[in-house]
């Protein structure tokens, strides 16, 4: 142990896990593991070992012995703290899929009946982009890279010069105008950064807003290449050494590039530092599954692991906001790339290509809005996917030149990741090739077929979860994939055969939906894999019922029917998802616990405190047995250290010492406090970052399966409700792709 | 005994207010405290609850040769309290008079209460140079001034800082001076930039912002001081924090009472 760090004497005793975490720690801090002999030896040793273990011939009796030990050491492991048992994790996990996938492969293709081979190849097919995926990921995202921020130099005279670019084409001025005030107060000097928001729009009053605001104002002539193009038109026009940008509904915390500049100072190769996107307002997973702020959302993964993971291997890419780059190392690669409608990892590619290096900082430093309704969140993704689609095919990782290996296999896995939607609905099908068609699609036992898949399943979700739990539970993956899967399989293949054939869309933000309703357009795929996998379960049941002649036959009837059981679990909680519960606020609100003051009207100034707040409000708590009536004029202030924000404002919502109140006319100088004592908080973000409650496996399924319910129930619903009300589609319903 | 001088360079920013609340939020804070009002307007017995129609005070004591002692009462705020009492223009003259030549007067008076080690003395003083406010600050251990964020208030500032200087530096007892920003108006720029700029003059010695509060005004109407008038006020908070940077400033706390 460390001199340094003393371990208190009257501290608890270490447990048995803890010295375990300790040791392995030392043990992987070991100086030898920088000459490349060890690991060369080491490595070929490991690699001698794995494929013995991957290719040894072993009968079921003994495959399920070799299952139980590699599940009991999991186990084990997985109390041990520490990046040893997380590798460790992992490599049972590829050890028990490889095994599965070298069985599979030389030992149950044995078709002769050509639908049996046709649905046997099929999964196969998916099988093998899925382990492909995993493994990839796994090499992601095993070993974190965790950068800290580096601080600034004390002298101020060595901080750079920054442009600020607020790119924005039809989104309203409320929602810009917050980013631009905040953005404008970031602590830097302010001879030494300005404020340019980029007008695709063109409009009247955003360049009054800025004039008033003190914010440059930029347009062009056309709108070519949309959001790159808007950003190169402006690069053009400015001269800051460096360029952060901000979507416009994202603002910024005013540490935001104190935070940030310090790794560039010190890298002078570093091109590009992202941080994590945090959205304020529930996405249509978290609203219509009511799981905001208890289950990490979608985009968390991405943010808590994956960038994290890419990082280590200098390939962070550039997420269109929230992010900083070096205006020399974005002029090498031509601006923002155009190339592709996902400009922005393009333009990361494109950097790594040119020997820059890119950053990710794990510390959020933005806030915006998700994306208000199913629809949009789908069209968003699956731009996301076209414009990955269109850089494999443009922009190749794993071709040409200047990428080390450990960055072309994170871009191919960001890339190959959007191809997840056809080997979904296979996977979301397949037991019904027995119950429905009688296919065997694998040419083996049922106990044969347990004996391999499980070790391969239950693994590969140990360590999914070993290493993703902060950011994603267990099983959550599945919601989220097959609730894309059906709308982002086309677009993807098409777009990979024809690359040019994708156009950019802006993804609509700050909507409001003013009631209820269900999707049916959107929920339609889910319904039917529903109803099939439904009809599956009828079918094997009675197939049981009958009576079978093997044990075999009813051992692969109930591994079929288990698999459909599961598949009706997560197809009924997508269905779930497009139950659009309604959303009245077009400013969400943010919970927040803060002193602050009521002065009343009569003068009276009353101690409370803040309950949340938003872009038009703030939730206010009185103290016990005080209340205001509706109606009521305020003056309300909010604290930030010494700094006090006043506000007039209206109490719009008053019960019993709960008070909600909306401001009234602020002054431009208001709306910069306001923001000061709010949304540019330094801490507001980070502090809730990845504090979500810790992944476990059977909670989070258990949850998803009441999740499921409530699916089946709405779709019930809303089936009556169809039959007495005849077709109805709501008018705010629509797909866009 | 510890001496805790208000004062302030000129009138009608809220010192005696600022007393009266403080010697209220000592006394509740378990601190023995006794208020002695040095200001001929005989205002601070209004705050702490004491008779208004009685005249006596330390002024006609000390004129009549009397101990302070007899004119000590007790407001209904629980403070024990030496008002000034209400005397003629002649009289107070001839007291002036006498204290210009008699630098005594003060520490010797205060000596002959004969006080506990620990406790509290907070004195009022007129606004402004004057014979009371030498008196005072030749002895007091802690100096609170008191200020409005305004542009009059902050000009004045360079006059209090010299004839604090004057009188207490270099005093083996003296323990320093502090700042309260009294009746702030957060609504307002002017008032806000006010603070800013008095704030970034005095730096650390600002001990406390107290807000502009209906409730601080409310309360002496009714005899009463804020602290003990409007549990949820602002301003009675801002105050209560002021005490608490007070007491931390003692060297103990003690929990007997007068």
């Amino acid at each position: 142990m460390k001199a340094s760090s003393p371990r208190p004497q009257d501290g608890p005793a270490e447990t048995r896990a803890e010295r375990a975490a300790r040791w392995g720690d030392a043990l992987l801090a070991l100086p030898v593991w920088a000459m490349g002999w060890v690991r060369l030896l080491v490595g070929a040793a490991a690699g001698v070992l794995l494929v013995l273990a991957i290719t040894v011939n072993l009968d079921a009796q003994q495959q399920f012995l070799f299952g139980a030990l590699c599940f009991l050491a999991a186990l084990a492991l997985h109390r041990v703290a520490g990046r040893l048992a997380t590798l460790a994790i992992v490599m049972l996990s590829v050890t028990a899929s490889l095994r599965y996938m070298y069985w599979r492969v030389t030992d149950t293709l044995g078709f002769v009946d050509p639908l049996d081979m046709a649905f046997g190849y099929g999964l196969l097919a998916a099988e093998l982009y899925a382990l492909c995926v995993m493994l990839l990921s796994y090499f992601q995202t095993c070993w974190p890279l965790q950068r800290k921020p580096l601080p600034m130099p004390a002298d101020v005279a060595h901080w750079p010069t920054v442009d600020i670019f607020i790119p924005t084409y039809n989104e309203p001025l409320d929602v810009v105008r917050q980013s631009v005030l905040t953005a404008l107060s970031l602590d830097w000097p302010a001879d030494k950064f300005r404020v340019y928001v980029l007008d695709d729009g063109r409009r009247d009053d955003f360049r009054a807003f800025c004039e008033e605001a003190g914010a440059g104002y930029l347009t062009r002539s056309d709108n070519r290449h949309a959001k790159a193009g808007n950003i190169n038109a402006a690069l053009a026009r400015t001269h800051g050494e460096y360029v952060a940008i901000f979507d416009c509904d994202h603002i910024p915390t005013r540490s935001f590039l104190q935070i940030c500049m310090g790794w560039f100072l010190k890298d002078p190769k570093l091109a590009m530092l992202q941080t994590p996107h945090v959205f304020f307002s529930p996405d249509p997973f978290e609203r219509n599954l009511e799981t905001f702020r208890t289950v990490p959302n979608e985009g968390e993964l991405f943010y808590g692991v994956v960038q994290d993971g890419n990082d280590l291997w200098n390939a962070t890419f550039f997420c269109g906001s929230c992010a900083v780059m070096r205006r020399s190392a974005l002029a090498d690669v031509g601006g923002v790339a155009t190339e592709s409608v996902t400009e922005d990892a393009l333009t990361a590619l494109k950097m790594n290509r040119a020997g820059y290096n890119t950053a990710y900082l794990a510390v959020p430093q933005a806030a915006g809005l998700a994306t208000e309704n199913l629809s949009r969140h789908i069209g968003q993704r699956t731009r996301w996917a076209r414009g990955m689609a269109q850089i494999i095919r443009l922009n190749n990782p794993l071709l040409g030149r200047g990428l080390k290996i450990g960055q072309r296999l994170c871009y191919l896995n960001a890339m190959l990741h959007f191809f997840f939607g056809l080997p979904r609905v296979v996977f979301l099908t397949t037991p019904l090739a027995y119950l429905l068609f009688g296919a065997n699609v694998f040419q083996s036992s049922a106990i044969m077929v347990a004996a391999y898949a499980l070790p391969h399943i239950v693994h590969s979700n140990m360590a999914s979860s070993r290493i993703q739990g902060r950011f994603r539970h267990s099983f959550w993956n599945e919601i989220y994939e097959a609730v894309l899967a059906w709308y982002i399989m086309r677009p993807a293949l098409v777009t990979l055969v024809r690359p040019q054939s994708a156009i950019f869309n802006v993804t609509a933000k700050g909507g409001i939906i003013p009631q209820d309703y269900f999707d049916w357009t959107l929920a339609r795929p889910y319904i039917v894999l529903l109803g099939l996998n439904l009809l599956g379960l009828v079918v094997g049941v009675g197939l049981l019922l009958a009576g079978t002649d093997s044990i075999d036959t009813t051992l692969t009837i109930v591994l079929n029917l288990a698999w459909t059981f599961y598949n009706i679990v997560i197809t009924s909680a997508s269905v779930a998802v497009a139950g659009e519960a309604r959303q009245l606020r077009s400013t969400p609100r943010v919970p927040l616990d803060l002193p602050a003051t009521a002065g009343l009207a009569d003068g009276r100034l009353v101690a409370c405190r803040t309950s949340d707040f938003s872009q038009g409000g703030l939730g206010l708590v009185l103290p016990e047995g005080l209340s205001v009536p509706l109606g009521e004029t305020l003056q309300v202030s909010v604290f930030r250290n010494d700094e006090e924000g006043v506000f007039p404002a209206v109490v719009t919502f008053s019960r019993g010492n709960r008070l909600g109140v909306s401001f009234r006319e602020l002054t431009l100088e208001q709306e910069k406090d306001l923001a000061q004592v709010t949304f540019a908080r330094a801490d507001t973000w980070a502090n809730v970052w990845g504090r979500h409650t810790p992944d476990s496996p059977l909670t989070a399924l258990s949850h998803i399966g009441r999740i499921g319910l409530r699916g089946f129930t709405l779709l019930l619903r809303e089936l009556r409700g169809r039959a007495a009300a005849g077709l109805r589609r709501p008018a705010t319903a629509e797909t866009e792709n | 005994m510890k001496t805790i001088a208000i004062v302030s360079a000129k009138g009608g920013v809220g010192k005696s207010t600022v007393c009266a609340n403080l010697c209220v939020a000592l006394r509740q804070a378990g601190q023995a405290v006794l208020a002695l009002d040095l200001d001929p307007q005989n205002a601070l017995r209004l705050h702490l609850g004491a008779d208004p129609a009685d005249i006596n005070g330390i002024a006609r004591a000390s004129l009549a040769g009397t101990p302070w002692r007899d004119a000590c009462v007790l407001g209904s705020s629980g403070v024990h309290l030496l008002p000034f009492g209400l005397i003629n223009e002649s009289d107070r003259q001839a007291l002036e008079l006498s204290l210009a030549t008699d630098p005594q007067w003060l520490p010797r008076n205060l000596a002959s209460l004969d006080l506990a080690d620990e406790a509290l003395v907070l004195i009022d003083t007129p606004p402004g140079p004057s014979a009371y406010l030498r008196q005072v600050l030749s002895m007091a251990d802690l100096v609170v001034a008191v200020t409005l964020a305004d542009a009059a208030s902050y000009a004045t500032l360079p006059m209090l800082e010299g004839l604090i200087l004057n009188y207490c530096a270099g005093r083996s007892s003296y323990a320093g001076h502090a700042y309260i920003i009294n009746q702030v108006d957060g609504a307002r720029r002017l008032a806000k930039d006010a603070a800013q700029v008095t704030r970034d003059a005095l730096g650390e010695r600002v001990i406390g912002v107290v807000h502009q509060d209906q409730a601080v005004g409310e309360a002496l109407a009714h005899g009463r001081t804020a602290v003990e008038h409007d549990p949820h006020s602002q301003g009675r908070l801002d105050l209560l924090a002021c005490a608490q940077w007070l007491m931390q400033q003692l060297p103990r706390s003690g929990g007997a009472t007068t």
